[in-house]
């Protein structure tokens, strides 16, 4: 698929925006919403303690709660909207604790591999590797029809191969190609950080995805 | 009384429950979930008609998912030509997708009068869960219920 240089800006610049604008809102929740909530749970807490009346105790105890488990909520959508390992600790931590997610809603295992040694990568670059990897394996939770799957990262010399696959129904490549946008959308996001997408997929055998991107 | 995991002999029950809801409503699938006691979270603990295994790693949180859902409104839940008619996206049912499901009818089960349980029937073939069968799988709510709590 060839992108065109003013297209290529401009899908650049609606993915980087929305990838901004994810990150804001994660940040916000956690740090302005989460700190908030926190407080006043203190709070409550406080009143709790300070409260003679039985019912009124109990009634606050419950409050404070709710309030607890409203934190915890925030929390788990922030992490789900931007993994903070993604920006501190890089793209295999991160990628380890979005799996156990993925396990634990889907009830597909993955088995990751690592080959070789993870390199410093710009967090443009991690952000769209991982969000690829996402899309792959949130199609192989809709329509692979699989118990497993694997995801293989090398680390070589001046390049970085993903490969993500899985032996379930297979499809078929051409048509889904123009039908659906997620798999479109994986393939422009590789492409404009210089990188590739190829995917192969055989009916009744399985899917296999392969990104790959220059390391400088 | 609220669930405390049950003993091998209550589970096998509690499996041949499953399995009698399956025959009798000619459904191709029943499971049953349940709020942790240690947490918000939900979990499948037993199914019948299962065409594999996910189910049993599948947790939601209270609020997400069907089973989450169902827990957290107290109300049942009828989700038809899935994932046709849904409101959100297709991964927010990850039971419809782990079992490959068209139809589920979810029921809340309720511990001391709050629902920390549901009781799900689906159908893979696309056949509507209609009335009749709504109600049967209420009323096999109701009697899990009375076996959950002892």
């Amino acid at each position: 698929m060839e992108t065109q240089p003013a297209k290529k800006n401009i899908s650049s610049y609606i993915i980087q925006s929305q990838e901004d604008e994810i990150k804001r809102i994660a940040l916000e929740l956690h740090e302005g919403v989460g700190q908030t909530l926190y407080s006043l749970y203190t709070g409550m807490q406080f009143i709790q303690t300070a409260v003679d009346q039985p019912e009124m105790k109990d009634y606050i105890g419950d409050m404070a709660q709710m309030m607890e488990k409203t934190i915890q909520e925030i929390r788990l959508l922030a992490v789900e909207l931007h993994p903070p390992a993604l920006g501190t600790l890089g793209l295999l931590p991160a990628m380890k604790s979005y799996l156990k997610l993925y396990t634990s809603t889907y009830g597909i295992i993955v088995d990751l591999q690592n080959e070789g040694k993870e390199v410093q990568i710009r967090e443009r670059e991690r952000i769209t590797l991982f969000r690829v990897c996402q899309e792959a394996l949130a199609n192989i939770a809709r329509y692979a029809d699989t118990m497993s799957a694997g995801i293989i990262l090398r680390w070589e010399p001046g390049k970085l191969s993903i490969t993500i696959q899985d032996k379930g129904k297979g499809f078929d490549v051409d048509a889904a190609m123009k039908n659906s946008a997620g798999i479109a959308a994986m393939m422009e996001r590789m492409l404009l950080i210089n990188g590739r997408c190829v995917i192969s997929s055989k009916i009744g055998e399985g899917t296999s995805i392969d990104i790959t991107l220059p390391l400088y | 009384m609220e669930y405390k995991g049950c003993s091998p002999r209550e589970s096998v029950q509690i499996d041949q429950a499953c399995e009698k809801v399956l025959t009798k409503l000619e459904c191709d699938f029943v499971g049953l979930a349940l709020q942790n006691t240690d947490g918000p979270d939900v979990k499948w603990h037993y199914a019948a008609g299962n065409s594999n295994e996910k189910y049993k790693r599948i947790t939601v949180r209270y609020g997400k998912g069907i089973a989450g859902k169902v827990i957290s409104t107290g109300r049942p839940m009828y989700v038809d030509n899935f994932p046709e008619n849904i409101a959100g996206k297709a991964l927010e049912y990850p039971i419809m997708l782990a079992e490959g499901l068209k139809q589920a009818y979810a029921v809340p089960i309720h511990f001391k009068g709050i629902p920390k349980g549901v009781l799900l029937i689906g159908n893979r073939s696309g056949q509507p869960i209609n009335e009749n069968r709504q109600s049967t799988a209420r009323d096999a709510a109701r009697t899990l219920e009375k076996k959950l709590n002892g």
